[in-house]
């Protein structure tokens, strides 16, 4: 196995709470809200999955020494299945499996084929699914936000909807002309942005950041 | 390309900012050992920035030596001196775009075909020996800007316009990665698209109003109907849109370039993607009025 404080990028000598930085700086990096609906999300959560193996493995390392303290963190919080799950009463499940597996073309072939007045609300929402995996960013906006249009009560619809309009306003990087800061992405910007988002986000009953939850 | 991948300097070390200069400066001194002095001119702050990650991929530390800039002899200069074959393969591409570029000039409208004529004939000997150097390169470029220009004649919006380039540059990193199905490989081909379909809407933005004058084709222009007559408002809501889809690009870009591990130029790399392509959207899209 390799070593696990090479993973999480800092030297055996680090005291316990800069390891914790370490730690949460790497999970913010990889966590999955970074990689929902990308095609390189599979590689995301494996690195996520070696980060919190080395972060265990070196608070078990250090409690055996009695040195360390309890540090709780991400754990493994994290199942792999964000976003685009599985809906109930899907009337495209062979569509939704095709995305799972990754067979891009496959999915766009069959919604391709499906008839203008069969068009509903999750039609556009897988569209704009495929769109986004291929990286036609600003198609799959236009079908995200035709789909919460014509079903504004499904959740699944609408985290998609709100993933995109914050990568769209610079909250993961870019430049956001409203923002006094200048010069570019701020982590203090940011993060309060996205604050305040999760909150609005909780009234909704939905949860955006459901990991940074600290045990 | 166009010169948009640049570092935000104010937030560069020194030591940083002289050994980006000495990557540039050594591309330079490249351009022109393989492709012949006027290939010089080709020189861009995109291509040093593929010299930094074909040397970060390859693992290769940089030696700097001291010289003097061929252009201003006066002026002193450290350069880089090894990593030959990612230079070459670096003013390869380099060359490979511009001459490109110039076809493309050429069936635009506007000052830059005069230019275009002038060149292209005498560029035609480093184009021909860049793709005997790398002939999987040339089939890449050639390829997709073909498909560029079919894009562009029938009119496509803009995530069809941006495509080609966008796969020209996730195949040109790709190559470095091995199989296509490696995790490199499937990284590297993201974290390309994704950069150079920053680059083709950035490009567009920019090229706004010099297209709009000249009547050049712009994604831009044909997917909103921007006329002459158009008011200051009307240029800032499309400009508004393209920096939303740009920082929704950059997204993307920055969740790949995350998946890397950089062996060199790590903190370079990242100057440039996270604080360098911000910079220069601020700076193209929103204070280039002010200026004028």
């Amino acid at each position: 196995m390799t070593d696990p404080y090479q993973v999480l990028g800092v030297s055996p000598s680090a005291t316990d709470e800069e390891i914790k930085t370490a730690y949460h700086n790497l999970a913010k990096k990889y966590h999955p809200d970074n990689y929902a609906g990308s095609p390189i999300a599979d590689l995301a959560s494996e690195k996520m999955k070696e980060i919190n193996e080395a972060y265990d493995a070196v608070q078990a390392q250090r409690k055996n020494r009695g040195s360390g303290q309890q540090a709780g963190g991400y754990g493994g919080a994290y199942g792999g299945t964000y976003g685009y799950g599985g809906a109930q009463n899907s009337s495209f499940g062979d569509v939704r499996s095709y995305i799972m597996s990754g067979r891009i073309s496959d999915a766009e072939q069959i919604l391709d084929g499906v008839p203008g007045e069969n068009r509903n609300a999750e039609w556009y929402f897988l569209k704009g699914t495929v769109l986004y995996k291929r990286g036609w960013l600003d198609e799959a906006t236009n079908h995200f936000n035709r789909a919460v249009q014509m079903d504004p009560q499904n959740m699944e619809y609408r985290t998609a909807m709100n993933q995109i309009m914050n990568q769209r306003s610079g909250m993961y990087g870019g430049y956001n002309p409203n923002m006094t800061t200048g010069g570019g992405f701020t982590g203090c910007g940011a993060c309060g942005d996205l604050m305040a988002a999760d909150m609005c986000c909780e009234c909704m009953g939905g949860n955006l950041c459901p990991c940074i939850g600290f045990r | 390309m166009f010169g948009y991948i640049r570092p935000f300097k104010p937030e560069l070390l020194v030591r940083e900012w002289e050994s980006y200069r000495g990557i540039y400066c050594g591309l330079c001194k490249n351009l022109g050992r393989y492709y012949g002095w006027l290939s010089r001119l080709t020189l861009s702050y995109d291509c040093t920035f593929y010299t930094m990650i074909l040397m970060s991929l390859r693992k290769e530390k940089p030696c700097y030596g001291a010289g003097h800039c061929v252009v201003n002899p006066l002026k002193k200069c450290s350069f880089c001196q090894n990593a030959e074959e990612s230079f070459h393969q670096a003013a390869a591409l380099s060359v490979l775009m511009t001459c490109f570029k110039l076809e493309d000039d050429l069936r635009d409208r506007g000052k830059g075909k005069i230019r275009a004529r002038l060149l292209l004939p005498l560029s035609r000997r480093a184009q021909k020996r860049a793709k005997a150097d790398f002939p999987w390169m040339d089939k890449i470029v050639t390829e997709t800007m073909t498909a560029q220009n079919q894009v562009e004649t029938e009119g496509q919006k803009m995530d069809a316009c941006a495509s080609p380039t966008a796969q020209m540059l996730g195949k040109i990193l790709q190559h470095e990665g091995g199989e296509s199905s490696s995790p490199l490989s499937r990284t590297l081909y993201e974290f390309g698209y994704f950069l150079g379909r920053w680059v083709y809407i950035m490009d567009a933005a920019d090229d706004l109003e010099k297209d709009l004058e000249s009547g050049s084709f712009n994604c831009l222009i044909r997917e909103s109907g921007l006329t002459q007559k158009a008011g200051k408002e009307e240029f800032d809501s499309i400009r508004q849109k393209a920096n939303a889809s740009l920082n929704l690009t950059l997204s993307r870009l920055l969740a790949a370039f995350s998946l890397m591990d950089w062996t060199s130029f790590q903190s370079i790399l990242q100057n440039i993607i996270e604080k360098g392509l911000p910079a220069t959207q601020k700076e193209l899209l929103f204070r280039k009025e002010e200026k004028e």
